[in-house]
């Protein structure tokens, strides 16, 4: 069988322009795949898979050594023994969620400007602040995509390793939704915080680096003053601990202090200081980063 | 000045200052379908201007309209308009298949027509095989062509080239060049492009607009710029102050040529005085033809 390949020429396009929403859609897709090395070489897939594994690997040893305990010492030992739990977890888990966000987030923001590509989206039929806004949004999800997983894994593992799952289903399904909103506050902190950083350089090293190191510093040293000051001046230096103020409000929407927060003078605080502050550590960066892309600038 | 529908961009007494420095003064001029030269120095006001009909600056006074429309109170206008810049703007690690299809995206085509348009774009660009390739593995040739890929894949009907030859080699300026012909003449698409070679505005363009210190010096035809500069061009091998002392006292006028002279004349006549005066002076005539003077000349005088 034989075929003619016919060159038709230069076809216009003739089909519907989406405008602004397409656009805000496409960058928060490329967003998605920029930060989880998707569509690019196996490197840059390293590291955003790696922290998640981790993340991962945390609950699922929980999980398994709760299954553990009450396989050994009978049903209800994991409860009975105060082992770590959702509660726990975001305390635990926080300062690799924030390496995560420091070494992530910049891939978002630093690679644009650093390769001109920013000069690109300049000239589309959007603005800087649908450019952000659509970045934000797409590290917001995979934030969120790395701190649910490891949760939903936790539940599923400690429904079944646990000797009744259908009741611990039943005694214990408002863990979910505490577990989902605590993990949106923590993925957002972090995601924010991270792209504020990367606004800043445009080398990604450096936005890691100095993430990395504020959040380190920010414990010893609030920890260390905290302690010496002691009374209301304590508590509120406590609360510059950088890694502990998304940990405030996971005990609040859990309604116990998780392990990483119960020497922090901060807890002392009235709970909506606590979440007060954490909106404040949000939104205030938020906007400072909305402000710097509003222009879209190089 | 209200654009009529063959006008793509119309600016009209626009003035734009920063600070101190006036980057444009006053300036008013139409660029119509076609493929449109804009020259000038570095400082003229080119990248102002382009900055100014993209809708990344607000002009201090005046207007500035793409395809009818400002595009920096209306950013919708920018998804028919394209954009190729100077400077590098392209990332590594994605394949230019892939890098199409985002820049369609954004420009606002649904997914399935923007890997279509890519795809098209990078073949009629010479770049079909190399696609799935990430394009930090491509030569600075290809790497152009890309570049103006990214302007044309969302089919625009005017797209801006600034300086889309820099940094080539012959004959890769020569398939860019090629190209934006392509880009007006079989794709239909009006092309604005910058540049400061003038041979390359001359071999490509249709018309030119000339900018000096912020102000238009001149827009116009290229042919008809070159037409106007038409001067003959004459070498001998002796008696050459001879012969030219010869032309002017005939009212020619004379003006050294590296090994020969070129003359201008009031009109054919000058053909008549360049052989009473070859006899006159006894000089041996080696050659002698017309000459068309190139935009480098045009520009020089224009700007002095």
């Amino acid at each position: 069988m034989t075929g003619t390949v016919f060159d038709i020429g230069y076809q216009h396009y003739t089909g519907p322009r989406e405008g602004r929403g397409r656009s805000r859609r496409a960058v928060f897709t490329d967003g998605i795949r920029t930060a989880l090395g998707l569509g690019r070489g196996g490197r840059a897939k390293i590291l955003p898979w790696l922290f998640i594994g981790v993340l991962s690997a945390i609950a699922l040893v929980m999980a398994l050594v709760a299954g553990a305990a009450n396989s050994f010492a009978g049903p209800g030992s994991a409860e009975k023994m105060n082992l770590p739990s959702h509660s726990d977890y975001n305390g635990i888990a926080s300062i690799i969620m924030f390496v995560f966000a420091a070494v992530v987030g910049p891939e978002l923001l630093c690679p644009d400007r650093r390769q001109g590509v920013i000069h690109l989206y300049r000239v589309r039929p959007f603005t800087g602040t649908d450019y952000i806004a659509a970045r934000w949004a797409a590290f917001l999800a995979v934030t969120t995509l790395a701190v649910w997983l490891p949760q939903v894994i936790l539940f599923l593992g400690l429904s079944m390793g646990d000797p009744a799952p259908m009741e611990y289903l039943r005694t214990h399904w408002l863990d979910i939704p505490k577990f989902l909103v605590a993990g949106i506050a923590m993925a957002a902190y972090a995601a924010t915080l991270g792209l504020l950083t990367a606004s800043f350089t445009t080398r990604r090293a450096y936005a890691s680096v100095f993430l990395v190191g504020l959040f380190v510093i920010s414990v010893p040293f609030t920890v260390g003053v905290a302690e010496e000051t002691g009374g209301k001046l304590g508590e509120w230096i406590s609360m510059f601990n950088l890694t502990n103020i998304p940990v405030h409000v996971n005990d609040i929407i859990f309604g116990e202090v998780s392990e990483v927060t119960e020497d922090a003078p901060a807890r002392n605080l009235p709970p909506w200081v606590r979440v007060a502050w954490y909106f404040a550590w949000t939104i205030i960066p938020g906007t400072v980063l909305w402000a710097r892309y509003r222009r879209l600038a190089p | 000045m209200r654009p009529t529908p063959a006008t793509l961009v119309a600016v009209e007494r626009l003035t734009k200052r920063y600070r101190s420095i006036v980057a444009l003064d006053d300036v008013t001029l139409s660029i119509t379908d076609g493929i449109t030269g804009l020259l000038g120095e570095n400082g003229a006001g080119k990248s102002t201007l382009i900055k100014i009909l993209l809708g990344l600056v607000r002009p201090t006074s005046g207007s500035a309209t793409v395809l009818g429309e400002s595009a920096f109170e209306n950013v919708h206008v920018r998804g028919r308009i394209g954009y190729m810049p100077e400077h590098d703007c392209l990332p590594g690690a994605v394949s230019a298949a892939e890098f199409l299809t985002h820049m369609a995206e954004v420009s606002g085509l649904p997914p399935s027509a923007a890997r279509t348009r890519a795809a098209d774009t990078l073949r009629h660009a010479g770049l079909f095989e190399e696609r799935y390739r990430a394009i930090g593995g491509y030569s600075t040739g290809m790497k152009q062509r890309v570049k103006l890929c990214q302007s044309l894949v969302h089919d625009p009907s005017f797209v801006f080239l600034d300086e889309p030859t820099a940094g080539l080699d012959p004959s890769g300026r020569e398939e860019m060049l090629d190209l934006i012909r392509k880009t007006h003449r079989e794709f239909g698409i009006s092309v604005l492009f910058s540049s400061h070679l003038m041979a390359d505005v001359e071999r490509t363009c249709d018309r030119i607009v000339v900018l000096q210190g912020g102000h238009l010096v001149h827009a116009g035809d290229v042919a008809q710029f070159t037409k106007e500069t038409e001067t003959v061009f004459i070498e001998v091998d002796s008696n050459r102050e001879a012969l030219a002392a010869a032309l002017e006292r005939r009212g020619v006028r004379v003006t050294a040529d590296g090994a020969g002279m070129t003359i201008q004349g009031p009109d054919e006549s000058v053909y008549d005085h360049v052989r009473d005066a070859l006899v006159e002076s006894g000089a041996a005539l080696r050659r002698m033809a017309p000459r068309r003077r190139e935009l480098t000349e045009l520009f020089e005088r224009e700007v002095a």
